[in-house]
This record gives structure tokens, C-alpha cells and sequence, in this order.
């Protein structure tokens, strides 16, 4: 099957066709309110004060971004407070993010004269880019070209019988067809590991997903704490959700049931395709933005949301440039917030489809959304800003 | 009086998941494929909530998905809702590690 894009130079395919500007901050806020058709991202993680690994964390998260098959284009400036690091120099992330063959120019604000002047520049460098990248137009293109990153949230037993198994099976099928699909969320794979971990395609994948799950419980009860105060989150329990290895029980469905190709780190780059396991974590304005560096070009959020009663506009992601689809299979959620669901699994649940039958409709749904239409965060202009997954301490 | 529809995922599973809600002396039919199983509802359970299909003694395991959920911190009557007030999870219980561990 096929969907309409945008060929890159590298030999993916982009569903969007943005001109990007990193890393964050006022100078890339200000080129973006300036030139429509530009995108930026808001997160407070410059890297400032953060160790190697965290900074190679937002390293891996900028040039991700970059090479996106969703960005056209990139502007990367220096006027960041963590632009001096050696992983976070400009150079260094145009150089990588160039790897791409797409456009990419270095910004650089003392050589302009300041911050006012490297606007004018940026505004210039912008608006050309924004015509470059405007004069592309959408081909055919082989679904095996299309990367997903899923989360299920909010979740409620409608997750784990309907919403996650139809997501389950497009995972199954994508990765059929030769495209890549990747799941996470590491805590909730606590009490589901001993299932998940038997479809690593090697014992060393296996080692390494049981590892980031019995590092994570370590964690938790380093912290004194019963986790279900934590996770299972309030929103879960009063839908319905008893304990966190019910709801990892529940989530793993998401996966399919695809051989699990390797495990990466949040914002890495798979280096084949298939079905990949990222150890990250859960919350919406973190995931979403690992899975877009990592190369999804479209991220889908499964939501249960039965136990959350008062939320009907649903809002986007701070991803950049990679959309957001919400599916839920909760016909109480759905009738609530239906303007802001992109897709209702919850025939399923009614005995009206198969799981089989809405997953084909739901793959179909991604083929179009892939090709052009809008999701309904898409005409929802708030996120909330990002938090990229930085697990080491500040100093 | 109604029957009411519910799931049973896996054969050795001791709950059902409740796919509309249950009322008090509702008979609740899970299906798992083509078998069917039927209890009758003691309290009511919303929707997409467990109910047990069977006693469930204190201290046993709780199965859905064909996996243990938890086990039970209470004797558990057949036809009852199985959550929080009467299962409790086992991993990643930091409130229950040894101190300084």
C-alpha cells in the first residue's frame, strides 16, 4: 500500500514538509512567529548544567529532529545557553543533521552582531527556505517508508481489550510491509516483561529489555514508595485499572506481536527496520518528542480516558514537526470528545468489527493522515512544552 | 432479571472484564470465544471494571490476561467487583522494600 509524500534526499519519505529551527529559545520562538510554514520546539532543556549523558540525550533529540523526514529544511542557531557544550555545538548539529542531505544552515549570532541581527539573517535564511521547500510536492511513496511511535494513556481496561490491540495489529502490519513501529514506556512493561521480552529476535535484545525494566523497579523501591501511588496514574484506577501489572498486561497489546529487533535509548535512531523497543518514558509531552527524534514521522496516543470525566479538548504534542493521532476504543471518552478523536475502535468492544477489521480501517485512517489530512490536534495550535527524558542529575 | 456482557481473556483467568455495567442480582455472561461463563453480579461493577468468577481467599492470586494482576488483601466472593479495595499489586512496592535496600 501507499501513501502521498515528500522523497528526501536520504531515501525517506516525510508526511509534513516543515522548515525547522533549533535548538529552542527566544531566537528560534521569534523566527518562527515571523515566517509562516517554520516550526520550532518548547522545551527549557538546553543542556546547562547537565551531564554528558543528558546533553548527548538533547544532542540525539535536535539532530533527530533535523533529519525527520517531516523537516524540508533546518536553521540551527548558537544562541542557546547550552550551545558550548561539545555535543551541543552548532556546528556539530548541522553537520549531523546534513547527514540527511537536506538543507541545513548554522546561524550564528555573534558573527551577525547579536540577537536582533541573527533575526533578520534567520528571517531571511527562513523565508527562502520556506519557498524551497514549498516547491516540493507529494509522490506515491511505499508504506514500508512510514516509522509510528505509540503510547497508550489514560488508559482503562478498554485499552488492553480494544484500543492497544488495534493499534497492535497496524504495528503487525506495518512491520510486514517493511516500515518501522516503536513502543515504550518502560515502567509499564513492570509485570508484562517475562511475555514481552520472549519476542526479542536475540537473547542480548532480551538481556537488555529485562534490564531496563528491573533498573526502573529498582528505582521504584529505591524511592520508598508503592508505585501505585504513582502508576497505575489516579486517571487509570478510577477507570478501572487495579494494580500496574494489570495495566502492563494490558499495554504490551500496543506492541503486536512482531519480533522485537532491538531496544533503544530515548531519541535514537533504529538502525534497521521493524518493531523497536525504546526505553523511555510515559508521559505525553515527553514521548511523543523521543519517538519524532528516533524518526516516526506520525505518533498516535491510544487513550482509555474513562477515568478522566471533565477532559474533552484534547491537545497536541511538542514534537516539532511529527503529528499526533488520538484513537481510543472507549465509547464513553469518544462521545465526550469527539471532535478531538481522530479514531473509534470501540466497534470492537460493541461486537460490531473485529480486531482484525479496525485495524485494517485504522491503518487505512494512518495512510490518509500519512498523505496529507490534518489529525485534529493539527488545528489545535497549544502544546504544552516539552520535557525531554533526562535521567541524571543537575549540578 | 438482564444478562450483562462480559470478557474472560484467558482460560485459568478468575476475573472478567464487565462490558456494560452491572447491577446487583444481574447474571453477568463472559464469553471467552465461543465458551461462556456466567456468575451473578452481588454488587454493582461499571463498566470495564473486573468481576470475580469465582471466590478468590485471601492472599490468592488474581489472573487476567491469562497473568497474575495481583492477589487478593481480602477474602473475595464470586459475583463481586475485583479492584484497589480488595487487590493489591506486587511489583515495584517500594512502601514494602527493606529500608536502606
Amino acid at each position: 500500500m501507499s501513501f502521498l509524500g515528500y522523497p528526501r534526499p536520504d531515501g525517506s519519505a516525510g508526511i509534513r514538509n516543515e522548515v525547522l529551527v533549533l535548538p529552542p529559545g527566544l531566537v528560534a520562538s521569534e523566527i518562527c512567529h515571523f515566517v509562516p510554514g517554520t516550526r520550532t520546539l518548547e522545551s527549557a532543556d538546553s543542556g546547562s548544567g547537565r551531564t554528558a549523558n543528558d546533553r548527548e540525550t538533547i544532542a540525539r533529540v535536535l539532530i533527530g529532529l533535523g533529519r525527520n523526514p517531516n523537516t524540508a529544511a533546518c536553521i540551527v542557531h548558537n544562541g542557546s545557553p547550552g550551545a558550548d557544550y561539545p555535543e551541543l555545538k552548532a556546528e556539530v548539529l548541522v553537520q549531523e543533521i546534513a547527514r540527511s542531505g537536506k538543507p541545513v544552515e548554522l546561524l550564528d549570532i555573534a558573527k551577525e552582531g547579536g540577537t536582533l541581527d541573527a533575526l533578520k539573517m534567520g528571517i531571511k535564511i527562513a523565508r527562502a527556505m520556506v519557498v524551497g521547500a514549498s516547491r516540493q510536492r507529494r509522490v506515491p511513496c511505499d508504506d514500508g517508508l512510514l516509522a509510528l511511535g505509540v503510547k497508550c494513556g489514560i488508559s482503562d481496561p478498554t485499552s488492553g481489550i480494544a484500543g492497544n490491540p488495534v493499534v497492535g495489529y497496524v504495528y503487525d502490519k506495518l512491520v510486514a510491509a517493511g516500515g518501522t513501529a516503536m513502543f515504550g514506556e518502560t515502567t509499564e512493561i513492570i509485570g508484562a516483561e517475562h511475555i514481552i521480552s520472549k519476542r526479542a529476535v536475540s537473547p542480548e535484545v532480551a538481556a537488555q529489555m529485562l534490564d531496563c525494566v528491573a533498573k526502573i523497579e529498582e528505582l521504584a523501591k529505591a524511592s520508598g514508595q508503592d508505585i501505585r501511588t504513582v502508576n497505575p496514574v489516579p486517571s487509570n484506577i478510577a477507570g478501572g485499572i487495579s494494580s500496574l501489572e494489570e495495566k502492563s498486561l494490558g499495554a504490551i497489546h500496543k506492541a503486536g506481536s512482531a519480533p522485537i529487533q532491538g531496544v533503544l535509548q530515548y531519541g535514537e535512531r533504529p538502525k534497521g527496520k521493524g518493531l523497536y523497543f525504546v526505553d523511555n518514558w510515559m508521559t505525553m509531552t515527553s514521548i511523543f518528542l523521543g519517538y519524532a527524534a528516533s524518526g516516526a514521522q506520525l505518533v498516535m496516543f491510544q487513550l482509555g480516558g474513562g477515568g478522566l470525566p471533565n477532559w474533552t479538548l484534547l491537545e497536541g504534542v511538542p514534537t516539532g514537526v511529527v503529528p499526533l493521532l488520538w484513537v481510543t476504543a472507549n465509547p464513553v471518552t469518544y462521545a465526550r470528545s469527539e471532535d478531538s478523536i481522530d479514531f473509534f475502535s470501540g466497534t470492537v468492544i460493541a461486537g460490531e468489527e473485529t480486531i482484525e477489521q479496525a485495524g485494517e480501517r485504522l491503518y487505512r485512517h494512518i495512510l490518509d493522515i500519512a498523505s496529507g489530512t490534518r489529525t485534529r490536534p493539527e488545528t489545535v495550535r497549544f502544546t504544552s512544552p516539552a520535557q525531554m527524558y533526562l535521567r541524571e542529575p543537575v549540578f | 432479571m438482564a444478562e450483562k456482557r462480559a470478557l474472560k481473556m484467558k482460560p485459568n483467568d478468575n476475573t472478567a472484564t464487565v462490558l456494560e455495567e452491572v447491577l446487583p442480582g444481574e447474571d453477568v455472561i463472559a464469553r471467552m470465544g465461543n465458551e461462556v461463563f456466567t456468575v451473578k453480579a452481588i454488587e454493582k461493577v461499571p463498566f470495564a471494571f473486573k468481576i470475580a468468577l469465582t471466590d478468590i481467599p485471601k492472599g490468592g492470586m488474581i489472573y487476567k490476561y491469562g497473568e497474575v494482576i495481583g492477589r487478593a488483601s481480602t477474602d473475595i466472593k464470586q459475583g463481586s467487583m475485583v479492584h484497589v479495595h480488595n487487590l493489591e499489586g506486587t511489583r515495584g512496592r517500594g512502601d514494602l522494600a527493606p529500608k536502606g535496600a
